[in-house]
């Protein structure tokens, strides 16, 4: 390559690489159309990206639509919630939204000689493409079409203000990340992360409750909160761009030019935390985690198994290994938690003094339990629907044994079901505590709902868990969810289970005795059992046919 | 071959899609061999291992293993084999010991023997001064040590394994070699693909060569040889053609039967 100077090699190499990049994942997406799964995938994917753009299209107008009400109304200070909300958004949904997006490693493109500005933006162009940027600049341009619709000569101004705060989010999101991924690279400081982080969330679910009960009492001292949060929040990126425009409007060039500057000093220092992540990954940092041999303790003592009277060994040693595997997955273990935590959550709720009007589950007790019943059985299907997910290459282990699938599934399910006993005794007594004592039809009639739903539910979910397998990993957080259509189908799932719940107790309050209710669950339990008799003994055969798919999907590292 | 032999394939086949990835192969392996399957990569070694263990169904064709049918007694013939996959097949969030314990019981032993088992193999395997470290914090050859204990807690007939030096130092390839070893004086049968010539050449007492899906080659290693050197000489200098004197290694011998040279002089001209 005599006649190219070196500038213009890179450049040149740059620009094949990204276009390499692009092409990879282009081909990624194609390839994966080949499988009927891929298609099915493809086709769930459609639907929700249907819903996102809905979101952005709508958020994007309703906020174009409010800006310049705002302004219209003399009151350009109200921009101010709508950055926050948008900058909330941005930094919130992907970690709630990781199922939705392809959740691309770029750090595997390090074997390549990717100079570090390409790395820096692949992983910017990556950020770029999360529906949570698309739909947040969306909304952020909506604010400058309202503005500018408003106030025409203040186009060019909102617009840069736009790009600085959508940078800001963009490049603060990846900083995130980057460092988020950091500690998540290490199963342990993973699984306290995970931990910190769901405990975190579940807090925020009681600021609620709590500010209600003792808010009155502390009113004096949160209003001085307030006032010292207010202009502290004006100093922070969503406010200065909300008061870059507002003093665009008055106009007060000199205060919006310093808050633009702050604004984009943020995005220049979330630029130079992701810098300095990034930097440590191009150069290979090394995050191994082995540890160091621990002395052999001399008289071990043979440590059994366990035994379940009554089940042959196999099925006891899967369900041992189910319980193990539980035990260890802090996230696995407070999603279980979620149906009884959330049972606080509406009792402090309702005990906020002074308010008339209590929550649903204070008016109406009787049903706390059979809608933690619910919940509790909505949580456990994340387990149930793809049942060998967590299995990852043991999924061979499985196919080369000499145990037939059915115990292995019998296991699997009996370890479901023990869950489900455990946490609905637990349910039984927060409810007897929180609420009222479950009444005894009420109690019964929960029983033989959960009858009826429960194994209609594991039928379903053990032909979804050969037929849309998916790969999860026990220890993270996030993405942990099964296939996306699972997720239609198990939707669809509830919905039948639930319109027939609701019928059946439509008919039992009709005739004003739920013991009616209680029969009718007890007859479709019947019918419930018969159909997951009827696929359980399926389960080999299904399972042979299903083999190579199943190792494909579980043994993909 | 006059015993009845212990794994025997009769025109086994498998496609995917247009791809024949295993062509109508017939293999015999006897009693107490110790067994090696050879190719180049994508040769349809792997496909073989996991139809003969069961992990993938064959197109077409037959197996026997220990005599009985594979597709109407795969139960049976389970229970006596041992199978180190390529993927090893392990339980990332068990410890070492809970997973074999497990493996153990998953393949009839009862409790006790399982747990006894499964402490004398951790020793073996010098994997028991880290009880608590789960399986997906082991090293690359923790883990191949650990598939390779879970393969044989059961003392199996005949042992599967899929390139099982990989990626293993050469202190625990030790290990592995005499428990191998140790399996073969007590009349196991061992069937093992691997890339590394040397240690197929120092173990196997017989070796089938597969070449784009077709058995090229199978018997032990001086009818090879023999077949081999039968045929027309190589040219010197290709890497397949012993000094004078000497006798044709392995590898000499498989880069007669598939064909291979080395070719870099003629081409690549533009590396290095």
């Amino acid at each position: 390559m005599a006649g190219i100077d070196i500038m213009n090699e890179g450049r040149l190499r740059r620009r094949t690489q990204l276009s390499a990049i692009a092409w990879l994942r282009w081909r990624l997406f194609l390839n994966a159309l080949r499988t009927t799964q891929g298609k099915l995938e493809f086709l769930s994917r459609l639907l929700v990206s249907i819903a996102f753009t809905i979101l952005g299209l709508g958020g994007s107008f309703a906020m174009g639509l409010l800006a310049f009400f705002c302004l219209s109304q003399g009151k350009p200070q109200w921009l101010t919630l709508f950055f926050w909300i948008i900058f909330f958004f941005w930094q919130i949904f992907p970690v709630m939204a990781t199922a939705f997006g392809n959740n691309a490693d770029s750090s595997d493109l390090l074997r390549f000689p990717l100079s570090y500005g390409s790395y820096f933006l692949v992983r910017l162009a990556y950020g770029a493409f999360d529906p949570a940027s698309v739909i947040g600049s969306l909304w952020s341009f909506g604010i400058v079409v309202g503005v500018s619709f408003r106030k025409p000569a203040l186009f060019p101004w909102t617009l840069l203000v736009f790009l600085a705060f959508d940078a800001f989010n963009l490049l603060f999101m990846q900083m995130i990340f980057a460092w988020v991924e950091r500690w998540l690279a290490q199963r342990r400081t993973r699984e306290i992360m995970g931990i910190l982080f769901v405990l975190l969330v579940l807090s925020f679910q009681l600021i609620g409750p709590l500010t209600g009960r003792y808010g009155k009492r502390a009113r004096p001292k949160v209003n001085k909160v307030v006032e010292v949060l207010a202009p502290v929040q004006g100093m922070l990126p969503p406010g200065l761009a909300a008061d870059a425009i507002v003093q665009g409007i008055y106009p007060q060039w000199p205060v919006a030019l310093s808050s633009f500057a702050l604004l984009f000093a943020f995005a220049a220092l979330a630029g130079c935390g992701l810098h300095v992540r990034l930097l440590a990954q191009y150069r290979g940092e090394n995050l191994n985690e082995s540890a160091a041999a621990s002395p052999l303790p001399r008289d071990r003592q043979l440590r059994l198994g366990w035994s379940l009277p009554g089940f042959a060994t196999p099925v006891a040693a899967v369900f041992e290994k189910e319980v193990r595997y539980l035990l260890r997955s802090g996230p696995m273990l407070i999603t279980l938690i979620m149906p009884i935590f959330a049972l606080l959550v509406f009792r402090l709720g309702a005990m906020n003094s002074g308010r008339r009007s209590v929550s649903f589950l204070t008016r109406a007790p009787d049903l706390a339990f059979p809608l933690a019943a619910a919940y509790m059985l909505l949580m456990l299907t994340n387990l149930v629907y793809n049942t060998f997910g967590g299995d990852a290459g043991g999924i061979q282990f499985f196919y080369a044994s000499p145990v037939s699938f059915r115990d292995i599934v019998l296991a699997k399910n009996l370890t479901h079901v023990s869950i489900l006993v455990v946490e609905l005794i637990v349910a039984w007594i927060a409810v007897a505590f929180l609420y009222s004592h479950p009444a005894l039809d009420i109690t019964v009639a929960t029983l033989a709902g959960l009858l009826f739903a429960v194994p209609l539910n594991f039928a379903v979910g053990n032909v979804l868990s050969l037929y849309s397998p998916k790969r999860l990993d026990y220890s993270k957080f996030g993405g942990q969810r099964a296939s996306q259509t699972t997720a239609l189908v198990g939707l669809l799932l509830q919905l039948v289970v639930v319109g027939m719940g609701v019928s059946v107790f439509s008919i039992a309050r009709y005739f004003g005795n739920s013991w009616i209710a209680t029969l009718l669950l007890l007859v479709l339990a019947g019918v419930s059992l018969c159909v997951y008799r009827m696929i359980f003994k399926r389960m080999d055969r299904l399972a042979l046919q299903r083999r190579e798919t199943l190792v494909a999907a579980l043994c993909r590292a | 071959m006059d015993a009845a032999p212990t794994i025997s394939t009769q025109s086994l086949t498998r496609r995917f899609g247009e791809l024949i990835a295993v062509d109508g192969i017939d293999l015999r392996v006897a009693p107490g061999q110790f067994f090696g399957f050879l190719g180049p990569n994508g040769a349809g070694k792997s496909t073989t291992i996991k139809m003969l263990t069961g992990l993938l169904a064959p197109s077409a064709g037959r197996i026997e293993i220990l005599g009985l049918d594979l597709t109407t007694h795969a139960v049976d013939v389970k229970r006596q084999i041992g199978v180190v996959p390529e993927g090893m097949a392990l339980f990332g969030r068990l410890t070492g010991s809970e997973f074999l314990n497990f493996a153990g019981r998953m393949y009839g032993l009862d409790r006790q023997t399982a747990a006894q088992r499964t402490a004398e193999l951790l020793d073996f395997v010098e994997l028991s001064d880290q009880p608590k470290k789960l399986v997906t914090d082991y090293s690359h050859g923790m883990q191949k040590k650990l598939a390779m204990a879970a393969a044989v807690i059961h003392g199996p007939k005949v042992l599967f394994l899929d390139e099982p030096f990989e990626g293993v130092d050469a202190i625990a390839a030790g290990t592995l070699k005499s428990m191998l070893q140790g399996m073969i004086a007590h009349g196991a049968t061992i069937f093992l693909t691997s890339h590394v010539l040397e240690i197929v050449e120092r173990l196997c007492s017989h070796v089938a060569i597969i070449h784009r899906g077709r058995l090229v080659a199978q018997g032990s290693l001086e009818e090879l040889r023999a077949g081999v050197e039968a045929q027309t000489p190589a040219a010197d200098g290709d890497g397949a053609t012993p000094a004078l004197g000497e006798k044709m290694t392995l590898e000499q011998i498989f880069l007669r039967t598939v064909g291979g040279s080395r070719r870099t002089e003629q081409e690549l001209s533009w590396l290095g």
